[in-house]
């Protein structure tokens, strides 16, 4: 690695790409973002009216009780009651006191006395808060408790008159979650600001964007039973769409350039300079990377610093590291294989979509569900909300993302050649190209498996997921298919890479020796995931990482020899002798390869029938 | 300063090279020609390092190719260079200075002394809105950034007006007689015939033939003897008032001047006619077609 270079190509696709646009269209683009902040701080600042401001014109005099909600909402113009100006079709309600003097004949009266209505019980609910005497307005007090999926924690409650604990005789002062400001119980005194302010206290913590989403979700601390809804995570959702939108904004561009350096054959001068390929993938990338990162350190700022978050610092930026690298990789390894921009754009969509998924859904449900941890987005929305963060669950949330990142980049820099980037070749031909160009020697055989290992997580828990819904009899046998399946190809793809290049020699002594060490490279990762899920207690709450411990221990009470026996060799055995099989095929050529594969499946699926048989038993 | 010994490079079950042997001295042209799809550009690419050979093995300036200090000694122009179109001349040929280490003051010097041999104006104009011509004149500059010992040109003047190719093969002569080794392929073989040392032909992936122009022309070549005699002689024609035989040996010019002096005349003119480039190239590539080019499967 050459950093002055790497800096220097870095600096150069900043300059290349700047010098694209002209000074027009960013002037345009300017503008057009400038108006879109004024039209969002206008909407923000309550400064735009709403669409039905003015629609109706309600005839009620200032003596009716109705004067002051008709005169308060936007919607109405109040005018003096008048039979004729409503026969006129000049106003669409006409009160006399309280009582509706014209007959509703079209449907905007109909929808007026609907939106009036409405208006009024508003306009009621606000006069019961603002009441001295809380416990004569809302005289029933509810204290709502949401558990989460799995009964670990409260996390969301809503508490009535907190203020009531004395007054009313104290029935849920202590109890009252969400009545933490009125919990010491002021004796009645009149408190009834405070009390009508600790509905949302707990809400308050968290920042504005809770309460704009309690706001918008009905999460009212006073008011009607018709107001209590179920708790929806607005404020996770919020946070995690922020967060990920720059991502889906840079991979775009990031794809783009990386195809472009194939096109034309443009990238070919760079390869014949005297700069690594890593230089030239790292420089190519660092912009990107870090305007991802910049984007991302200003959002988490900004939202701390304006107070609509209680938490956002170190913990959220770093976290959103390895979903920005993730981001980065997928659309470099997918720029790689595709052969034209139409396939860049299946691939970019089919990036955005998949890892936006990942990343976006797991992050909505952070208060809801542990399994949230598989996304790196619901640590950020963990610190943004100021909870707290174990070392284990930032180590769960982000490695995953950083390995497969890594793996990505990897294999796309396995393809950033001259033959691989300006050919026609067909996808199955750059895949192993990709993967024969990380073999160095024998040991490559070794270190490949385990550099596999996170793409053979992924495909085997979207198998699981795809076939846990069938009935128990078919499920299981095809589950074990598509695991066998997985790590045979796993183990052997890129030994049959390394024959057909012409990277291992075809004698059987080099066959053995790959085979084998690929099925101890197999092994030794897969052993390694299982001790990072024992040496983590947190994990065996989350689902995956129960299905992923599963086959790999041994019944209680089971002597330690035996467990070793169990765990270790029989596992050992069986991963290098498949992998070898498969290695005597992949030496002789495709079809053989075939055959092999075929054969080592048999043989792996043979044991891990045997072994869940004997489980279940 | 090159070395190349049983190249070889397959693409999947497709052999682009084979056995390909040859050493290009210091200060030496050499020139590769042959048929589309011969193999003349796979192995410029691989003398390059822009491609890894399946076989052999390749050296250039003493580093193997896929050395990056290699790369330090090198000028490669491809067949199309197509550039950066949104950078300007200058700031294009200052980011690939960079990348060869070459200070900023001789850089900016290299530069404008390339550009000023090669008649680029408009130096400041984007990439993107100048001819192919100045492009191509660009794109030679990029390969003498660095001041390489070694230039590896692939067709220079490949699609450019006949001013254009003049005045490129006229610098690339140039540069040969400054005492760059110069490996060069065109399909114009009046421009390797001007200014190349040797030549290798290629065809099907393998070289055919190689040596310098007289060797090639001894071996694939035809000499024919145009003799002027004041008599008649047998399959001969008149012209001009005398009278005249082509043969295509030593052995014939004899036998006609025995012939002329029997029928009391005298040979008064001999004149000789080789072979051209082009000639000794159609020749060896109708007389030498390798076998098979692709590669059986186990």
């Amino acid at each position: 690695m050459n950093p002055r270079k790497l800096l220097r190509i870095a600096k150069w696709e900043v300059t290349k790409n700047a010098g694209g646009v002209d000074k027009r269209t960013v002037a345009i683009m300017a503008v057009s973002v400038v108006a879109m902040l004024l039209v969002a701080g206008l909407a923000a600042s309550g400064g735009a009216t709403g669409l039905d401001s003015g629609l109706y014109r309600v005839g009620v005099d200032e003596s009716s009780p109705y004067y002051a909600p008709a005169s308060e909402d936007p919607a109405f113009i109040v005018r003096d009651p008048s039979a004729e100006a409503v026969e006129r079709g000049d106003q669409e309600l006409y009160f006399d006191g309280t009582t509706l003097r014209n007959r509703l004949g079209s449907q905007k009266e109909k929808a007026a006395l609907s939106e009036f209505r409405s208006s009024v019980d508003g306009y009621n609910s606000e006069q019961m808060r603002e009441d001295d005497n809380a416990t004569a307005a809302f005289p029933v007090s509810v204290t709502l408790v949401y558990l989460e999926q799995d009964g670990v924690t409260e996390t969301v409650a809503t508490g009535g008159n907190a203020d009531g604990s004395s007054g009313d005789g104290g029935t849920d002062g202590s109890s009252g979650a969400g009545g933490t400001d009125g919990s010491s119980g002021d004796a009645g005194t009149s408190d009834g600001s405070t009390g009508s302010g600790t509905g949302s206290s707990s809400d308050g913590d968290s920042g504005s964007l809770a309460g704009l989403g309690a706001g918008l979700t009905g999460g009212s601390t006073s008011g009607t039973p018709a107001d209590i809804q179920p708790p929806f995570p607005f404020e996770s959702l919020v946070l995690a769409f922020l967060f990920i939108v720059p991502m889906n904004f840079v991979i775009q561009a990031y794809g783009s350039t990386m195809l472009s350096e194939r096109l034309n054959r443009r990238g070919e001068l760079l390869l014949v300079s005297p700069v690594s390929r890593f230089d030239i993938v790292a420089g190519k990338t660092l912009p990107y990377f870090l305007g991802a990162m910049g984007v991302i350190t200003a959002i988490t700022l900004g939202l701390r610093f304006s107070g609509l978050t209680a938490g956002g610092g170190p913990i959220a930026i770093l976290a959103v590291l390895p979903l920005a690298l993730l981001f980065l990789a997928a659309t470099f390894c997918g720029a790689m294989f595709a052969r034209s921009f139409k396939e860049l754009t299946f691939v970019t969509v089919t990036v955005t979509v998949s890892l936006t998924t990942y990343a976006f859904v797991p992050a909505i449900f952070t208060d809801v569900n542990p399994i949230a941890l598989i996304s790196p987005l619901t640590i950020v929305v963990r610190d943004l909300q100021a909870q707290a963060v174990t070392t284990g669950d930032f180590a769960f949330a982000t490695i995953p993302a950083t390995l497969s990142a890594l793996v990505l980049f990897t294999l796309g820099s396995g393809l950033y050649r001259e033959e691989d980037m300006f050919t026609q070749r067909a996808i199955p031909l750059k895949l192993l190209d990709s993967l024969s160009t990380q073999i160095r020697s024998k040991w490559s055989a070794l270190k490949l498996p385990v550099m596999l290992l996170p793409a053979v997580v992924v495909a085997e828990l979207a198998g699981i997921a795809l076939l846990f819904a069938l009935p128990v009899e078919i499920s299981i046998p095809l589950i074990l298919v598509v695991v066998v399946l997985v790590e045979e190809v796993a183990k052997s793809l890129h030994v049959y890479a390394g024959f057909s290049s012409g990277r291992f020699d075809g004698s059987l002594r080099t066959t053995l020796v790959v085979g084998a060490l690929s099925g101890t490279g197999f092994f030794l990762a897969e052993k390694l995931i299982l001790v990072f899920q024992v040496l983590n207690p947190g994990l065996s709450e989350i689902p995956t990482s129960q299905a992923g411990l599963v086959g790999s221990l041994v019944p209680e009470g089971v002597p330690l020899a035996l467990a070793a026996v169990v765990l270790l060799l029989l596992p050992l055995a069986l991963h290098t002798v498949t992998a070898t099989v498969s290695a005597l095929g992949a030496r002789r050529g495709r079809r053989t390869y075939l055959v092999a594969l075929v054969a080592a499946m048999a043989i792996h699926f043979a044991y891990n029938f045997t072994v869940v048989s004997t489980v279940v038993q | 300063m090159i070395e190349a010994r049983d190249l070889r490079k397959e693409y999947g079950d497709f052999v682009a090279v084979e056995g390909s042997t040859f050493s290009v001295e210091q200060g030496e042209v050499f020139g590769v020609i042959g048929p589309n799809g011969a193999g003349k550009t796979t192995t410029l690419k691989m003398l390059s390092g822009l491609l890894e050979p399946t076989g052999g093995e390749v050296s250039v300036a003493g580093y193997d190719v896929t050395d990056t200090a290699m790369r330090q000694q090198l000028g490669f122009l491809p067949e199309e260079s197509p550039l950066y179109e949104e950078m300007t001349p200058t700031s294009y040929l200052r980011f690939f200075a960079d990348l060869y280490d070459v200070p900023e003051s001789v850089a900016t010097e290299r530069m404008h002394e390339t550009l000023d041999e090669l008649d680029l104006e408009h130096r400041d104009r984007k990439l993107g809105d100048m001819s192919k011509g100045m492009k191509r004149k660009v794109a030679i500059a990029r390969s003498l950034i660095n001041d390489p010992d070694v230039l590896v040109y692939d067709e220079p003047a490949s699609g450019l007006d006949p001013l254009t190719t003049n005045y490129v093969i006229e610098f690339t002569e140039q540069l040969a007689e400054e005492g760059k080794t110069i490996v060069f392929s065109a399909h114009n073989l009046y421009h390797v015939e001007t200014i190349c040392d040797r030549v290798a032909i290629m065809n099907e992936g393998q070289i055919v033939a190689r040596g310098d122009l007289e060797e090639l022309q001894a071996e694939y070549g035809e000499r024919e003897y145009y003799v002027y005699t004041t008599v008649e002689v047998p399959d001969a024609v008149q012209e001009n008032g005398h009278w005249r035989r082509v043969v295509d040996s030593m052995d014939g010019v004899d036998a006609i001047r025995e012939a002329a002096a029997e029928a009391g005349g005298d040979v008064i003119d001999i004149r000789t006619e080789e072979s051209s480039l082009e000639e000794v190239f159609l020749n060896v590539a109708e007389s030498e077609t390798p076998g098979t080019r692709y590669v059986e499967e186990a």
